[in-house]
């Protein structure tokens, strides 16, 4: 396979050119760590290992550089483990890739080593379960949210009506242009907020091993969804081309009053030179629909462990250290990344550093719910994106849609073994 | 030339020496051209997909091939494809041809002009699909607004989203890239063409519309043919404008079966499957190649001229 040379030089590449293997027989266990080294992240990173070298003089953290861009991270990481190698001992996982490296066998179960799972937000550990084990440790979440402005309402939209009217209100007032800006475009990006509508009206996309995204409520969601453009104006046809920056832009200018995006944008649109809505907007959970609730579509960086580690114990160790109420804190007062253990947000000191209330990160996150749990999500998530895509388009009806979405869906998981009328595969 | 004097054996010798000569050249073809090519063929006949490592590499024969035979994305993707490359193209040579015409005549500044017209084909592709994304972009791009100061429109349209409109970016910006590309070659074709051929036609009274379509038409074909190839066979590969233009989209009405195959080979990272579509692919592009040297005659092969 030539994958396999290509890994295998790769990585021997990386041991001569001194990142250094994981075969020490004596002196500290040497593990790897493929980080990204930008910016702030970067130096809190930096600062956390030393400590942690400090602490535990038995073991050596070697930093290995890693692209930012999770595609290309993703296509080194399965070069490296397809290849077996050993190195590097300690994985970054986007939280949709945690179920395909647990099926492919990649990475280690850390039931051993008893994780404290309780104190984490049970959407981000969900998130990193397989079959009955888990697989990785939340380091920190990213989650879907409402923003919207101050100046214009006196509290956010509770339901999608309430959105709608107010959306109405502020375009028919000439104070924004748009009402609300989201997502659109055909990429991972319309699937997260596609969940949040879904969620909205208490639908799912998987159960287990069946498909269930030609439901009530999610036709429901889906036509609430087109209503929003093309009925009530609300929604400005542009986003189904946009992704997260086209959207912070729109709504960074004052031109819609509500916006669906991650916490990033929040610190960014605080800069008065950058932004004419600087003060003037909060977040708020998603709104809910009729028969279900809000909804945060949960992302972030979760840590797993490298099957072929030869250092599980120190590796786990790293990501204990790392995942330490004091280390969270560190990172969310500095990068402003939200923390994934419940217990961070009683702590008054991490109100200095984050940009929004701790309070209302926490309630957020508390509505979080995984995309569909599978080590086939990326394929599944493509099928989606093109169905949904096709039905806000105008291309097709939601329920021919949300109908063919299905049995497409249901017929790859099938072919992987992971669907309904077969055995459940797995090393 | 060779002389009649010369001996069966000399010739012989050349022959190996030309034969020697030639090896290390047919060598790292084999080994870059038809090593993969066939590694290609080979990885195309096994179900193997790289996101799913539980289901090994198992050989399936063309199940593959009968997979995306069955598959309507698939015929979808081709169908854009062969629209995408008989629009664009079409219009490339028919502009390309005035733009050729133009520029063959003598007057002032013909070489500025001439260079002046290879500039959209000096730009990365990428950076012109991004500047024609921008210009068509939904509200507030700059060809809305002047189509609806202009009065054509009564409200902006968002051309990326609709299954038709968005063509009109994407065939617009491949014409505008390419023209001077096909132009320039059509130049080169004029350029060739003997002056006293003109003056004869006109001696023998043939109007400007006669010279050019008995005179300028028959022995511009050979140039015509080599635009004809190259641009057909780069539209049939469209991937890179395609890509940062439309994503495909809306849906996947803009997919053309580059970007499918790419999809499957390096998002999904299924080798099996998508070696099968670049097996396919390749079999098309090579099937019209020899189409077109069939069709439109010996020229290019040297045969009358």
């Amino acid at each position: 396979m030539p994958q396999r040379w290509t890994a295998i030089w790769l990585t021997s590449a990386l041991a001569l050119g001194g990142c250094g293997g994981a075969s020490t027989s004596t002196g500290p266990a040497v593990i790897t760590f493929p980080i990204s080294a930008l910016g702030a992240e970067g130096r809190v990173l930096v600062r956390q290992l030393s400590r942690f070298m400090a602490a535990n003089p038995g073991i050596k953290v070697v930093q290995r550089v890693t692209p930012d861009a999770a595609d290309q991270k993703h296509q080194l990481y399965v070069q490296w483990l397809n290849a077996g190698a050993s190195d590097p001992d300690v994985l970054q996982l986007d939280v949709i890739w945690t179920p395909e490296f647990a099926a492919a066998g990649w990475i280690l179960p850390l039931d051993r080593f008893q994780p404290d799972t309780v104190a984490f937000f049970s959407s981000t550990i969900e998130a990193n379960r397989w079959g009955d084990s888990l697989y990785a440790l939340p380091w920190f979440a990213d989650v879907g949210m409402l923003y919207w402005r101050t100046d214009l309402m006196a509290a956010p939209p509770a339901t999608f009506e309430d959105l709608v009217r107010q959306g109405k209100r502020a375009r028919a007032t000439k104070a924004t242009q748009y009402g609300m800006v989201y997502q659109g475009a055909r990429y991972e990006g319309l699937i997260t907020t596609f969940v949040e509508y879904l969620g909205a009206y208490g639908g799912r996309i998987l159960d287990g091993r069946r498909v269930v995204v030609n439901s009530e409520p999610a036709l429901r969601a889906l036509t609430q969804m087109r209503d929003q453009i093309y009925r009530d104006g609300v929604v400005p046809r542009a986003v189904l081309t946009w992704q997260e920056e086209q959207t912070r832009f729109a709504f960074q200018n004052g031109q819609a009053a509500f916006m669906r995006n991650w916490p990033y944008a929040y610190p960014l649109m605080q800069d008065t030179a950058e932004s004419r809505v600087a003060g003037k907007f909060s977040v708020a959970p998603m709104p809910a629909g009729p028969g279900g609730s809000p909804t945060a579509a949960v992302g972030g960086a979760q840590l797993a462990i490298n099957r072929r580690s030869e250092h599980p114990e120190a590796a786990w160790a790293l990501i204990n250290f790392l995942t330490q109420p004091e280390q969270m804190r560190e990172r969310a007062t500095v990068v402003g990344q939200f923390p994934t253990r419940t217990a961070v947000y009683d702590d008054p000191a991490l109100a200095s550093g984050l940009a929004v209330q701790p309070a209302t990160v926490r309630r957020i996150i508390e509505y979080g719910v995984p995309r569909p749990v599978t080590p086939i999500y990326t394929q599944l998530s493509e099928i989606l994106q093109i169905h949904l895509h096709r039905a806000l388009t105008r291309q097709s009806e939601p329920a021919e849609a949300l109908a063919r979405a299905q049995t497409e869906m249901q017929r790859l998981l099938n072919r992987a073994g992971l669907g309904t009328g077969g055995p459940v595969a797995r090393r | 030339m060779r002389g009649a004097e010369r001996q069966p054996g000399i010739e012989q010798q050349e022959a190996r020496i030309a034969w020697t000569l030639v090896l290390p050249a047919l060598l790292t073809i084999l080994l870059v051209a038809l090593f993969p090519l066939l590694w290609t063929a080979w990885e195309s006949l096994h179900l193997h997909d790289l996101r799913m490592p539980w289901l090994g590499r198992p050989f399936i024969g063309l199940q593959n091939y009968g997979e995306a035979l069955s598959d309507p994305r698939f015929w979808g993707s081709l169908g854009h494809t062969a629209f995408f490359a008989v629009t664009s193209v079409g219009l490339e040579l028919i502009i390309g041809l005035a733009l050729a015409l133009a520029l063959n005549r003598a007057f002032r500044g013909r070489g500025l002009v001439r260079a002046a017209v290879l500039i959209p084909w000096a730009i990365p592709t990428v950076v012109s699909a991004l500047l024609w994304r921008f210009m068509f972009e939904g509200q507030s791009g700059i060809v809305n607004a002047l189509l609806v100061d202009l009065g054509v429109l009564r409200e902006p349209i968002v051309w990326l989203i609709d299954p038709v409109a968005a063509w009109v970016p994407v065939v617009l910006a491949d014409v505008w890239k390419h023209t001077p590309f096909v132009a320039l070659l059509l130049l080169a074709g004029l350029q060739n063409i003997d002056t006293s051929l003109y003056e004869a036609a006109r001696i023998d009274g043939a109007s400007a519309w006669r010279q050019f379509r008995h005179v300028t038409l028959p022995l511009l074909r050979p140039a015509i043919l080599v635009a004809l190839i190259f641009r057909t066979m780069d539209a049939f590969r469209v991937f890179d404008l395609i890509y940062a233009l439309t994503g495909g989209g809306p849906g996947t009405s803009t997919e053309p079966i580059a970007l499918y195959t790419f999809n499957a080979l390096l998002q999904n990272l299924q080798f099996g499957y998508g070696s099968a579509l670049s097996v396919i692919v390749f079999l098309i592009t090579f099937c019209l190649a020899l189409v077109y040297i069939k069709i439109l005659g010996a020229d290019l092969t040297g045969g009358r001229r």
